[in-house]
């Protein structure tokens, strides 16, 4: 081995070498894709793809803004694609491009946000309702559960407005996308009397708490409440009976990108019937693939928390964007909601 | 000789040409970018433009805001003293103890080579209802139901105070041990009991380190917000936690930078006061 090899291989194992062959950038959120996706991707197109991670719709935003950041593709919720649009960022999606398209769902071939599926793909889809420790009984059905005196401080919330805002509106009976003012300031009341009780807004770390019984029920996502349940046999899950809020993620196509046709063929292979049942497997969560519902193992499409039956999955209502007068009214009652 | 002193002057000159590059590209830069945030406004989605204007600062007047700010600083100051309190003490101990100095303040500094997320983590599992201080007490038989150590203004006092506990002890020690034993001998032989050569000859000597630790303290303890966050359980809001918000779940940088700026006019202020009214040549 000569010295420019050993220099050679070393750059590769720092990841320094340039390989020259074009590449695919793609930004996720962390934990949404199957291990081996991106590889099997490489392998039957040619291509590298640069693959990164983020936590959060507001990080995703931040990082593409400008309009030259370098990504091709990214994964925003459905309530993130019109201010994507009005920032100019994405490009028109080309459905000859995307045979695959046939294999969606039907209940999501034309959601309210993108009814002719013109800029975005549905990827995947979740919801939030309550995960709680069997020893509760009566085992909680309903958000109104959430605000039981005798759960004082065994209670948690997400620490997130419109999961808390959601919850409360549906309690009232009210659309989680409900502009009107009158309606908004009700939930955040009916937030505050609940304050109390609560022990913390506290997202996915609650899950230990939740094990060990510190914490009874939880507002919290069906998929970090389906790692829990596979975990320990203490957990279950209930989609509350007043309803609930539920977020698509969508696969877009940046317009800065100026690998279009490439970019199409990775949104399309996310919709393989394979692919995408390996994604949802891999990262615990609802596909909007039909096709690849087909292959899931029986336990885990049958599983209710994930996959509920469609007199439950007719409870929900899609978060979409709200006005941006609604989106700082809220905010400033959710100030007030954890300064209380 | 002028020719002289043009030259070391160029040198200084030259020396210091690094340092002010630092300063002004990562300090004077990004504050002026911060600033100019603030005068903007924020559009509809979330991104940032024109017009100019002060909106951002007025709606700062809001009482909501307002007593959050109060709250902040109150807990700051808390913090503060809890740390002076029990960082003299120490500081005291550690530079009487000889050869074991450099022992107990490479304890000091310990922690420090763990990130302090990991430790306010390991608080939260000290402090949990099964967590190790609740069951040893109940296995103890002392009480019977777990306390309420966890999300409540105590545990983020007792994460912020332990946090910067160093940041008393160190410059505390400094002062101590520059001290002259000759004082404290004079003190003894004029016939001072200990604790009257403690409060009047030890405590207003280290005042100077008193004062360099609250700077420490109480500036970090105001803008903190990973502590009321974690150990606060979300149930409580300080500026940090309000600024943070701004800039991700809200997406209204413009505010949230507005709010940054009060908050460092607030620090400023508050350490001008103090400094002023020691006549002390700190900054």
């Amino acid at each position: 081995m000569t010295r420019r090899d050993l220099l050679a291989a070393s750059l590769a194992l720092t990841g320094c070498a340039r390989d020259r062959r074009p590449h695919l950038n793609v930004l996720n959120w962390s934990a949404y894709i199957a291990p081996d996706t991106v590889p099997k991707f490489e392998a039957a197109f040619g291509f590298r793809v640069r693959y990164s991670v983020y936590e959060s719709n507001e990080e995703m935003f931040a990082r593409v803004a400008s309009g030259n950041s370098g990504w091709d593709i990214v994964f925003p919720s459905a309530s993130f694609i019109p201010p994507m649009l009005a920032e100019d960022l994405l490009a028109p999606l080309d459905h000859r491009l995307l045979p695959n398209l046939a294999n969606l769902d039907p209940a999501f071939e034309r959601p309210v946000h993108d009814p002719q599926l013109h800029w975005s793909v549905p990827y995947m889809t979740g919801a939030a309702g309550i995960v709680y420790n069997r020893s509760l009984t009566p085992a909680p059905t309903a958000w109104a559960n959430l605000w039981d005196e005798p759960l004082r401080g065994r209670i948690t919330m997400l620490d997130d407005p419109t999961d808390v805002f959601g919850a409360c509106l549906k309690r009232l009976g009210k659309s989680v996308n409900s502009e009107d003012p009158a309606d908004l300031r009700a939930a955040a009341r009916l937030a505050i009397a609940q304050k109390p009780l609560l022990r913390a807004y506290i997202n996915a770390e609650v899950r230990d708490q939740l094990v060990s019984g510190d914490v009874l029920a939880a507002q919290m996502w069906a998929t970090t409440s389906q790692q829990a349940i596979d975990e320990s046999d203490r957990i279950a899950f209930v989609y509350p009976r007043e309803g609930y809020p539920f977020y698509l993620d969508t696969t877009v196509i940046l317009r800065e990108s100026s690998r279009a046709e490439l970019a199409h063929r990775f949104l399309d292979f996310l919709l393989r019937p394979d692919i995408a049942a390996a994604n949802a497997l891999a990262s615990r969560t609802t596909t909007t693939d039909l096709a690849a519902r087909k292959l899931l193992p029986a336990a885990f499409r049958d599983n209710p928390t994930l996959y509920p039956p469609p007199a439950i999955a007719a409870l929900g209502e899609l978060e979409i964007a709200l006005r941006p007068e609604t989106l700082r009214l809220r905010d400033r009652l959710w100030t007030e909601i954890k300064s209380a | 000789m002028p020719s002289n002193s043009d030259a070391s002057s160029r040198l200084r000159r030259l020396f210091l040409a690094p340092s002010w590059l630092v300063l002004v590209s990562l300090m004077v830069a990004p504050l002026a970018i911060v600033l100019a945030y603030s005068l903007l406004t924020r559009s509809p989605y979330g991104s940032i433009g024109k017009p100019w204007s002060l909106d951002n600062y007025s709606r700062l007047a809001d009482p909501l805001y307002l007593a959050i700010f109060l709250r902040s600083v109150w807990i700051a100051a808390a913090a503060t003293l809890l740390c002076l309190l029990l960082g003299f003490p120490l500081a005291l101990f550690i530079s009487r103890s000889g050869e074991r100095k450099n022992l107990y303040l490479t304890l000091v500094i310990l922690p420090f080579w763990t990130s302090f997320l990991i430790r306010t983590y390991s608080w939260m599992f000290l402090l949990r209802d099964t967590g190790l201080i609740n069951s040893i007490l109940l296995r103890l038989g002392l009480i019977h139901q777990p306390l309420p150590l966890l999300y409540n203004y105590g545990a983020v006092l007792l994460g912020l105070v332990y946090g910067y506990l160093p940041f008393a002890v160190l410059p505390l020690y400094a002062t101590l041990e520059r001290l002259d034993p000759s004082l404290l001998e004079a003190s003894a032989d004029l016939g001072a009991r200990p604790w009257q050569t403690l409060l009047r000859v030890t405590l207003p000597l280290a005042a100077p380190g008193f004062l360099a630790a609250s700077v420490l303290i109480f500036i970090p303890c105001l803008g903190a917000y990973l502590t009321p966050d974690l150990l606060g359980g979300g149930k409580t809001v300080l500026i940090g936690n309000l600024i943070n918000n701004q800039f991700t779940t809200a997406r209204d940088w413009p505010f949230g930078s507005a709010a940054s700026l009060v908050l460092m006019a607030i620090v400023l202020i508050l350490l001008l006061l103090g400094l002023h009214r020691r006549g002390e040549a700190l900054l």
